[in-house]
This record gives structure tokens, sequence and C-alpha cells, in this order.
């Protein structure tokens, strides 16, 4: 063999070589763990969310031309510091179960052996769950879950992207405020919360912020979620008249409220809905005309043509077959972008380094699905950029109204309704 | 008037409660047999009215008609199926066995529908009329209506007409029953079509006011096992008393305490009942 | 029955090092026996004493509570609100037991649920006990009685030393003069009242027995899981999930919950793992499925398949008049 062959044959070899290596790359997925609610009395969030991060990973691995001119994550062909490698999602049903929350926890991380784990919407499964992860080393990101304490536990693992309750109360405080110098009525307030965990945190931390900002909350009706008739409630509401009325209540009762309000004919000059179950798309499919100039909480209200949430939510419109993003979709998403520009980052699917990626994070507002200010997380793992848009219904569609800077309408008030 | 319009609407709520609770009286009554998947049966005829009044465009008259037809025969399937074979076994077999069926009928109707809520057009029975000064929504007025209308006839079949004797003898001693020539088997999968209707009638009027989803049940469930205890098993009489007493309390509770407590005062109330009249308001001692 | 026993020992303390390097399988092991002492709690007095209650959530949310209470406002590991949450049960039992046991048959269950129901929204009320947030225990071990392990298998043997305590209490009763009584209650309580046997008396103490071990059930479940709101310690599930349980293996018969929960629940998990995921509420639909079809074919449980033929109910007539006295 002279010189000449063996060159050929020792540089084929390598070519050979690299080639099988980065083949291997190619072929070896990231795994991430998605804990939902994919059956119990959460499902139907559960079950969106589930699909808005199909859509997110879809992107990553096969690329969006337009989304590619604004986040380099669209480009394609996989993650890029992993050479190419696909995201893999393993989704697991929490059951909505504390319990069942951390058994499919601790199934990720010891059979799946996933890199990160993304979850587990209900505050009280992202307790149990993420305290698994914690003694494993596995990162793992909430994307919905709000009680305040999940941050304040000292974990190290630990990392949160949506806006809490005391954003939201800080949100409607401000906003109120704007509103009563613009001349608008806003001597009593009345709080009408579901009393699950859920309602009765937002509930409290609201009440709280508004005696501080001198808003006086006069009526605080608490009741029980899955009731089947509220007609005293809003017969209660109708007598003492307030001038706003802020609702915090899942999808049921909210639908249950709607109905009666018409019913009974009574509506305040400021209607509120936390979110929740007045976002829900069922909700606004079937009473969206009943609640005309209900003004609302989304962290989600589309986007000018060619931006990131427009873009995202046509790509989920296609795959849901029309429904749009809603705040709570939104909010997955968004975790889960977050998720993969941190393990892109990173290089490489050990823990400790996508922790560190997560810890340097910093995305900016141009690149958010979600309306927050961008992604940057605090030494205890929440997002300080989160942020939360107020909307308002306009013809059967939530609309940005504030802040100013990024709304896309006029505030119309009194309440219109039906 | 505040004060009315809260009783009112706690007594058109009430209707309904007994209407939905009257086929779980009827099968503990006539067999002793205490249904888990009650609710989900309500479930059923909910998501039945959905689909006939949305999905395939029949109206109203369709609906109802449609949710006692689909129900009952699910009721006379599960009888012969699973009833009837666990009724050999001691009380806990019933449990197990309806407490299976509940699961699976909740989780088929995901499977088949979705997790989403699904609420009729409030076009339909929409809108409301007052009345001296009291508000009625067409909805709770038609359900009501239909509740009370439909248990008073339950309770006339059972107690006025020869088939509701036959009932009777076989609840009372199914072996003597057959001894006179009533089939019990008969009469008992009878039992469970007249409930299944009564059940999917109460489906389809609540799915007027109420939102549909597949854990719905689970909510309606423990009303009715309330209820007809409350009442007296077997006493669809009973239910119809029982389910206004709750309807009432319920609403005054809410808008006097506080809508947390109403749940609260009812099962109190239910569990002074019971220690003062251990077989229900109008049970047989 | 008793040839299985030897080699079912062995089995059980060895199932640790089969599983071991297994999280999910070790974690599995554990879960059985927690989902076992439950249920055979609830046995003493729904399976031997014929008292169908549907309401044992009480005590089991008294367990979780008292253990995560005690951590949150006295900063003690968890472990030592157990002998609490026991005393706590007996003295619920009490009050809960004297009115409902006087009833018959359904009545008394459906009292125990409206008890668990009332007990549940209270509990969402008490700011003292978390309301509707619930509470946390330790986020992260400070000491080994907080009981935080990466692995399961020592919670394995916390659990198995509890079950086989409260198997060996429960045979030791069972054999004694008060297991005689609970049986004659169960088969009559009229005839067991005209013997002399003051029926009221023994069964109250049976549901106060079963209270005090549902109870420290809850408090290992906190112990493991680490958290508890109202719908995961009163929740009718809880309830409902220890009578299947018994039910499905054989209800009155020492291993009878055992069973059920060797049965349902790496049902549950294992339909969870493999079906849940895809989000179409299949697991339920085939957990639901397997339940109907053991109710249906084995109504006694499936103990019921080693008993002698001659044990059979002799009546075999073709209907069953269900009017139990």
């Amino acid at each position: 063999m002279d010189n000449m062959t063996r060159r050929v044959f020792a540089g084929a070899a390598a070519l050979a070589a690299l080639g099988v290596v980065t083949g291997a790359a190619a072929q070896q997925p990231v795994k991430i763990g998605v804990i939902y609610p994919l059956s119990g009395n959460s499902a139907s969030a559960g079950n969106y969310s589930k699909m808005a991060i199909e859509v997110g990973a879809d992107v990553v691995n096969n690329g969006n031309a337009e989304l590619a001119k604004i986040m380099p994550i669209a480009k394609g062909g996989g993650l890029s510091g992993l050479g190419g490698a696909k995201i893999q999602l393993i989704f697991a049903d929490n059951q909505g179960t504390p319990a069942a929350g951390q058994n499919q926890a601790l199934r990720l991380i010891s059979e799946e052996k996933v890199a990160a784990i993304i979850g587990a919407y209900q505050s009280g499964i992202t307790v149990t769950a993420s305290a698994i992860a914690e003694r494993h080393g596995i990162p793992f990101l909430t994307a919905e879950s709000v009680a305040a304490n999940l941050t304040e536990r000292g974990f190290k693992w630990f990392f949160r992207t949506t806006p809490v309750a005391i954003d939201f109360a800080r949100a409607y405080s401000t906003f109120l405020r704007e509103q009563k110098a613009a001349g608008q009525k806003v001597g009593s307030v009345a709080l009408v919360h579901e009393n699950t965990e859920y309602g009765n945190s937002v509930a409290s931390v609201i009440a709280e912020q508004f005696a501080k900002d001198g808003l006086p909350v006069t009526q605080k009706i608490a009741y029980s979620a899955n009731s089947s008739d509220v007609q005293p409630q809003v017969l209660q509401l109708k007598e003492k008249n307030p001038d706003v009325a802020i609702f915090i209540s899942y999808t049921s009762d909210a639908i249950l409220y709607t109905k009666t309000m018409k019913e009974l004919g009574w509506k305040p000059a400021i209607m509120i809905a936390d979110n929740a179950g007045f976002n829900d798309p069922a909700f606004v499919k079937s009473l969206g005309g009943s609640v005309e100039g209900l003004v609302n909480r989304s962290t989600f209200a589309g986007g000018k043509p060619g931006s990131v949430p427009e873009l995202f939510n046509e790509l989920y419109k296609k795959k849901t077959g029309g429904d749009s993003l809603d705040d709570v979709s939104a909010r997955g998403l968004q975790g889960f972008l977050v998720m993969a520009d941190a393990i892109n980052r990173a290089g490489s699917t050990d823990p400790a380094k996508i922790r560190d990626a997560l810890k340097a994070t910093n995305l900016p507002a141009s690149q958010m699905v979600t309306g927050y200010e961008g992604v940057k997380f605090d030494d205890k793992g929440q997002n300080i950029l989160a942020s939360t848009l107020i909307t308002q219904m306009r013809g059967g569609q939530y609309v940005a109204i504030w802040p100013k800077d990024r709304a896309t309408a006029q505030i119309v008030l009194p309440y219109k309704g039906w | 008037m505040t004060l009315v319009q809260v009783i009112v609407s706690g007594l058109l709520l009430g209707a309904v409660y007994a209407l939905f609770s009257s086929g779980l009286t009827l099968i503990w009554g006539m067999m002793n047999v205490v249904n888990f998947a009650h609710g989900d049966f309500v479930m059923l005829g909910m998501y039945t009215a959905v689909v006939i009044w949305t999905a395939l465009g029949g109206g109203p008259f369709a609906a109802v008609p449609a949710a006692a037809i689909v129900i009952a025969t699910l009721g006379v399937l599960s009888y012969f199926l699973l009833v009837r074979h666990i009724m050999r076994g001691p009380m806990l077999a019933q449990i197990l066995g309806t407490f299976g069926l509940a699961l699976f009928l909740r989780y088929a109707a995901f499977w088949t529908f979705g997790a989403d809520f699904k609420t009729l057009p409030d076009t339909l029975i929409g809108g409301s009329f007052t009345l001296g000064g009291i508000r009625f929504e067409g909805s709770r007025v038609l359900a009501g209506v239909g509740g009370l209308l439909i248990t008073l006839l339950l309770h006339l079949i059972l107690t006025r007409t020869s088939v509701g004797s036959r009932m009777l003898a076989v609840s009372e001693d199914a072996t003597a029953a057959q001894l006179m020539g009533i089939r019990p088997q008969r009469m008992q999968a009878l039992a469970w079509a007249m409930a299944g209707a009564a059940t999917g009638i109460a489906g389809a009027l609540i799915a007027t006011f109420f939102y549909t989803s597949p854990t719905v049940g689970e909510t309606l469930a423990i009303l009715a096992f309330v209820t007809v205890s409350f009442g007296g098993f077997g006493s669809v009489l009973g239910a119809l008393v029982a389910g206004l007493i709750i309807g009432v309390v319920e609403s005054l509770s809410a808008y006097l305490i506080g809508p947390v407590y109403k749940d609260v005062v009812v099962y109190v109330l239910f569990v002074l009942v019971l220690w003062f009249r251990p077989q229900g308001l109008m049970g047989k001692a | 029955m008793k040839r299985y026993l030897f080699p079912g020992v062995v089995l059980v303390l060895a199932y640790p090092l089969l599983a071991a390097g297994y999280p999910v399988w070790e974690r599995l092991g554990a879960l059985v026996l927690l989902a076992a002492i439950g249920a055979s709690a609830w046995n003493i007095v729904g399976g031997y004493a014929g008292q169908v209650s549907v309401g044992h959530a009480v005590f089991f949310g008294f367990g979780a509570y008292s253990a995560v209470v005690v951590y949150t406002h006295l900063g003690w590991p968890p472990i030592a609100g157990a002998p609490i949450g026991m005393l706590l049960s007996v003295a619920v039992a009490a009050v809960i037991g004297v009115p409902t046991l006087r009833l018959s048959g359904h009545y008394f269950s459906m009292a125990t649920i409206a008890v668990a129901e009332l007990v549940r929204v209270l509990s969402s009320t008490s700011e003292f006990l978390g309301g509707a947030q619930g509470l946390t225990g330790p986020a992260m071990p400070r000491t080994v009685f907080d009981l935080s392990f990466l692995s399961a298998t020592p919670f394995y043997y916390i659990f198995l030393a509890v079950l086989a305590f409260l198997l060996g209490l429960t045979w030791w009763i069972e054999r004694g003069r008060m297991g005689f009584y609970l049986r004659a209650i169960k088969d009559s309580e009229r005839a067991a009242r005209s013997l002399g046997v003051s029926a009221g008396r023994y069964k109250l103490y049976a549901y106060m027995l079963s209270g005090a071990f549902t109870s420290l059930a809850g408090s290992l479940y906190l112990c493991m899981f680490g958290f508890v709101d109202p719908e995961s310690g009163f929740g009718i599930l809880i309830s409902v999930k220890m009578v299947v349980m018994a039910a499905l293996g054989g209800a009155g018969q020492l291993f009878g919950p055992l069973v059920g929960a060797l049965i349902l629940v790496p049902l549950e998990e294992l339909s969870n793992s493999y079906l849940g995921g895809r989000g179409a509420g299949l697991t339920f639909v085939v957990y639901g499925a397997i339940i109907v079809i053991i109710a249906r074919f084995l109504p006694s449980g499936l103990l019921s398949l080693f008993e002698r033929r001659s044990a059979k109910p002799a009546a075999k007539s073709e209907i069953a008049s269900g009017h139990a006295d």
C-alpha cells in the first residue's frame, strides 16, 4: 500500500467515524418529561397544554421559516447546540392527584431518563412532583402553578416562568386606579371566588393588595366550584350592587355565573374575570356573546401578524382544528420554549448543565408567546420578567387593552354583557 | 322579595334533585342495590341530549325522549350483564361493581367526547320572565316542572298500577312473588329501565342549564345519595320531599350564611334526620 | 390458603432485593403496602363487622393532617404526628360512630359519606389546616426522622412492619371473643343482640380501632408524599378505594385487602404509566372494566377462588332478594 492510498484510507476512516458520531448524536433525542392533568377535573386544560407543547416541539424539530426570523431555536433540525438532536416529549398523566404526580415524576426520571421535567399544572401536584426532581437533581420547570410557596422552599432545581398572584393583583390595582382617574366609579369592589387553592389564594392576595392601594373591597363571596346553582350569590351581588366585581372561577362556575347574571339581569359597571374559567375555549365558544366588554387577565392575547404569538397561534389552530391558544396553553408552550432554549445552550443533556443554562436564561419580550416582558430567573427560580396583560371581550374575542404599550384596542366601559 | 326569589330558585333546583334521585331510589327500594354509577348515568343522559340537540340538530322534543331511551337501555344492559350477578355476592360487591362501572362509563365518555365542558346554546330555552316580582328562568322552570311531573308519575306507577304492585311484591319477597306467577327478573329489569328513563330525562333537563363534562356525574352523585337516604330508601315521594327540602336549604344557607357552608348545612341536617329517623323521612321502618 | 403463606412471606421480605435498581418498582412495592394498610384497617369494621363505611377518608385525612400540622406549626418531624392522629381518630370515631352506627345497611354507608364530605368542606375553610391550598411537609430532609429517602425501600420495610402488626392484631381479634361477636353482628345483628352481645359497643370498638389504623396510614402517606390538601386527605375517592380494595380481595378475610391492593395498585400505576400519557382517559376505561369483570365473576372477592366448593352458599335461588336485615 503506498502512501497515497494509506492517506485516503485513513481519511475515509476518519470521515466514517465522524459520520457515525454525528449520526449517533442526531439519532439520540433529548427527552423532556411533561406532567399534566390528562384525566380528572382539570383534564381539559391539561390536554390543550399538551397540544400546545407538541406544536412547540414540532417547531424546534422541524423548523418554521417565519419564526426562525425572530427566534433562533425555530430554525429547524433539532437542537443545534446538541448536534441537531431532536426533542422527544414524554407525557405523563397526574390524574389530578398529588400522589400520581409524584409517582409519574419518579417514572420519568428513573425509567424514561428524561433530561428535565415540565409540569404539573395544579400547584399541589407541582409540590410533590418537584420534590422528587429536586432529590434526583433534575431540573423542574413549572409554567402554570402559581402558589406563592413553591419558590420559597430553597430548591436548587426548580424554575417558574409564570407570573403569580401578586403580579395579577398589582395589575388589577393599577388598572382600576387608572380607570378611577379617568372618571370611572370604583367605590366598591366585590370579590367572588371559588374556594379551592386557586380561588382562595388569588382572592386573598388581591384583597391585601387592594387594601394597601386604597381600593375598598366591600364584599367577598367564596363558593364551591362544583355548585349546581349560583342564584343566591348573584342575588347577594344584586342587592349590594358593587361598582366592580372580580370573578375568580373555574369553567363550570364561570358558565353558571354568566348564565345566572343574564337571567337575573344584573351586571356591574366593571366586570373583571381572573382568567381560568372565563378564558377556557369552551366558555368563550359558547358564552362569548353574553359577556361583551368583560375585562379579563391573560398572558395571551394574540398579536400583530408576523409576531411570535400570532405565528404560534396559527400553527396551534392548524393542529387543533380551529381552537386558539389561550392563557393556559400559551403559558405551557412558553415554559417548553424556555426549557428547549436552555437545553440548547447547555449543549448537553447533563442535568447540572441544563440547570446552569436555565439560570443564565435571558430571553427578550420579542421572543415571547405570552405577554411576558421576557424570561430571566432570580435566585429562587422565579421569572422576574413575568407579567400579565389585561384584555377585554370584543365580539367574541379577547383583545389586549392594558398595559398601553402592548394594547391592541382601546378600553370600552361600562360592561355591556349581553 | 329577594328571600322569596331565593326560595323559588331553591324549589326549582330541588325538583331537579328529586328527578335525578328518583331512579336511584327506585333501584334501591326494589332490590336494595345502591348504584354508585348513578351520577354517570345522569352524565350520559346529558351527553345524549347535547349530541341530539347540537350535533344532530334535533330539538328538545327529540333530545329528552332520546336520553330516556338511551339511559333506559343502559340500565337494562347493566342489570343483565352486571347487577344481576353481583346481587349474589355480599352488599360490598355492589359498591365494587358499580364503582368500576362508574369509572368505565365516565372515561368512555371522556374518550368519546373529550374533556371539554359543553353547554347547550342558551337561546334554545333561554330567556326569563317576571311573575309577581319574581324572576323565573325558562330552562330552570322547565327542568323543575319536568322534574316534579316525572317524579309524581313514577310515584303513581309504583303505587296505583298493577305493574307497580307486582314490582312491589318482588321487592317485598321475591320467592313468594315467584310463586304467585310474577317473574322477578323481568320486574327488576323493568325497574332498571324505568329508573334509566327517569335518569336520562333528568340528564337532558339538567343539560339545558348546567355544563356537561365527563366528570360532572361525580358532583351530582353525592347529592343524589344524600337526597335518597334523606327521603327514605325506595320512596319516590320521599325523594321528592327530600329534594325540595335540600334545594331550599341549600339556597337559603348559601344566601344567608355563605355558599361555602351550604353543603355543611345540608350534611348536618341529613345526619340529624337520620338520628331521629334512621329510615329517612318516608322510608319503611 | 396456608401453604401459600411461607413462600408468600419470603417473597414479600425479599421483594426490595428483586426490585433494587428499579426505583419505580421499589416504589410500587411500598405503594401496595401503604394501600394494604388502609384497606386492612377498613376491613376491621367494614369486613369483619359488616359495617360498610364509605367515609374512612375522615381518619386518613386526620392522620395526614396531624403529621403535617406538627411539622408546620411545631417544626417536629411529621411522623411524630402519627400517634396524635391515631388518638384524635379514636375520639372522632366515637363522635361519628355513636350516631351513625345505629343506622343499618346502606344508611350507614350514606351517613359516613356525608360526614366525610362535611369534614372535607370544613377543612378547606380552616386557616390552621392551610385551607384549600393544603400543607406541605419538609421540602428537604432535616434529620433522618423526617423519613425523606431517595429510595422507597426504607418506606417499604416501615410499611411492611406496620402491616404485619396490623394483620397480627386482626388475626388475634378474629380468633378471640371480639371476632366471634363481630361475625355474629355481621350475620344478623338482631340475633347477636338476642344472644346478649352488646352489638352497639362492639361495633364502636371495631370502628375506633379501624379509625386509628386508617389514620396511621394517612400519616405514613404524608411522610412519603409530603403534601396534603382537602381533596387528597378527605376526598371521597380515598374512602372508596379502601372499600374497593378490600372487596376485590375479599372483605372480612385477613389477607383480602392485601390481595386487593396487590391487584389494584399495580394495575392503576402501570395502566397510568403506559396509557396515561396519551391523554384519552384510557387508563380508567381499562381500570374500570377490570373491576367490573372481577365483580361480575367473583362478587365475593378474589380469595373466594380458594374457598372449597362446599363453602359456597347452598341456597341457590334464581333471584337474590337483596333484603338483608
